[in-house]
């Protein structure tokens, strides 16, 4: 019987939603809170087949995936996948570089680059972002010259070093609504569409999800979207634009509390699932 | 927070408001639970024994997140 580990730090929905699925397959789970655990080499005990990392936090997350990779563990999602979709500039320049298609993109480190920049996408509004962070936060759609030097002013004397690479990104008008899919191996396996009134729409900002169907279109984006970044589990957001699909993130720790009921998709089994392929080489 | 045991139901007291919580079934270590009064977020620490330990949930930091 394979043994599956769940790193985690809370006990979230999703993790709920995890063991249940665990269970109902008769999978052997063992829980693992990464903040309890001493990452030594020397004294670490394995016992289990393979890990699913699932830290709310990045860090602790990251650095229990290297260390399990480095005893020959098999980790979901891997660290490559991490670190590829943890920096939305590293995703970026790698999306770019397949060839998917994405709202233009720049990171710059003083205002005056930032200007320059915004020209040459056609002028505000813009949207900064912190290349590193989650759940919509510190995220602003930029009106105008003023409001820009405002912000990374402040970015620049009160931020932390990350915060101060202003990732700037082309202000994409939304039909109310964008797409998050979910991509297990290369294969969307069901998508939501996220609405909301407001321009951020994640769900942890009150945005409602609804189902979203798949097409081919939808299919073939996010394939070539979870190939670039290394595959593995992955929430994709993408806009509906004139000219198709546009990825907008790639997420690696995927939240789908919201999106089971929508969807009827089991996003938890066919997590576990992949995991139990990745205990056996299989992914 | 102490948590009491009663036949098969587990009692815990709201660290900020004393309230007595009755965790749902089936509830995991680590994981959030409100408090029905005061609406703080508490956090399930652990078990001592029949005892299950309660807090108030660590605040959001910078790297938390999907």
């Amino acid at each position: 019987m394979t043994r599956l580990a769940i790193f985690h730090s809370t006990v979230r929905a999703e993790e709920k939603l995890l063991l249940e699925a665990a269970r109902k397959r008769r999978v052997r789970v063992k829980l693992a809170d990464i903040r309890t655990e001493i990452l030594d080499p020397n004294a670490y005990t394995v016992d289990f087949d393979v890990a699913l990392e699932r830290s709310v936090s990045t860090v602790k997350g990251d650095y229990a995936v290297a260390f399990l990779e480095s005893l020959g563990m098999p980790v979901v999602n891997s660290s490559a996948v991490a670190r590829n979709c943890g920096d939305k500039f590293l995703t970026s320049i790698l999306l770019h570089r397949a060839g998917v298609r994405q709202p233009k993109f720049a990171l710059v480190f003083t205002v005056g680059q930032a200007l320059q920049t915004i020209e040459r996408f056609g002028g505000f509004p813009i949207v900064l972002k912190p290349p590193l962070g989650s759940w919509g936060r510190l995220l602003a759609k930029v009106n105008d010259r003023d409001s820009l030097e405002a912000l990374l002013e402040h970015k620049d004397v009160l931020g932390t070093p990350p915060q101060k690479a202003f990732y700037l990104q082309e202000f994409v008008a939304k039909p109310g609504r964008d797409i998050r899919a979910f991509v297990v191996g290369g294969e969307t396996i069901c998508a939501i569409y996220r609405e909301s009134p407001h321009w951020i729409t994640n769900t942890a900002r009150g945005g409602i999800a609804r189902n979203c169907p798949l097409t081919e279109e939808l299919h073939s984006a996010c394939s070539r979207a979870a190939a670039a970044v290394g595959g593995g589990l992955l929430a994709i957001d993408l806009f509906e634009t004139p000219d198709g699909l546009s990825v907008n993130e790639v997420n690696h720790t995927m939240e789908f509390r919201n999106s089971e009921a929508p969807t009827g998709v089991s996003i938890s089994g066919a997590i576990v699932d992949y995991c139990l392929r990745a205990a056996k080489g299989r992914t | 927070m102490s948590l009491e045991r009663t036949e098969m139901t587990w009692r815990g007291q709201c660290p900020v408001c004393a309230a007595l919580i009755v965790p749902p079934a089936g509830v995991e270590e680590t994981e959030l639970l409100p408090c029905p009064e005061c609406q703080t977020m508490l956090v399930v620490d652990g078990r001592q024994g029949n005892r299950m330990v309660l807090s108030e949930a660590p605040q959001i930091e910078e790297d938390w997140g999907e």
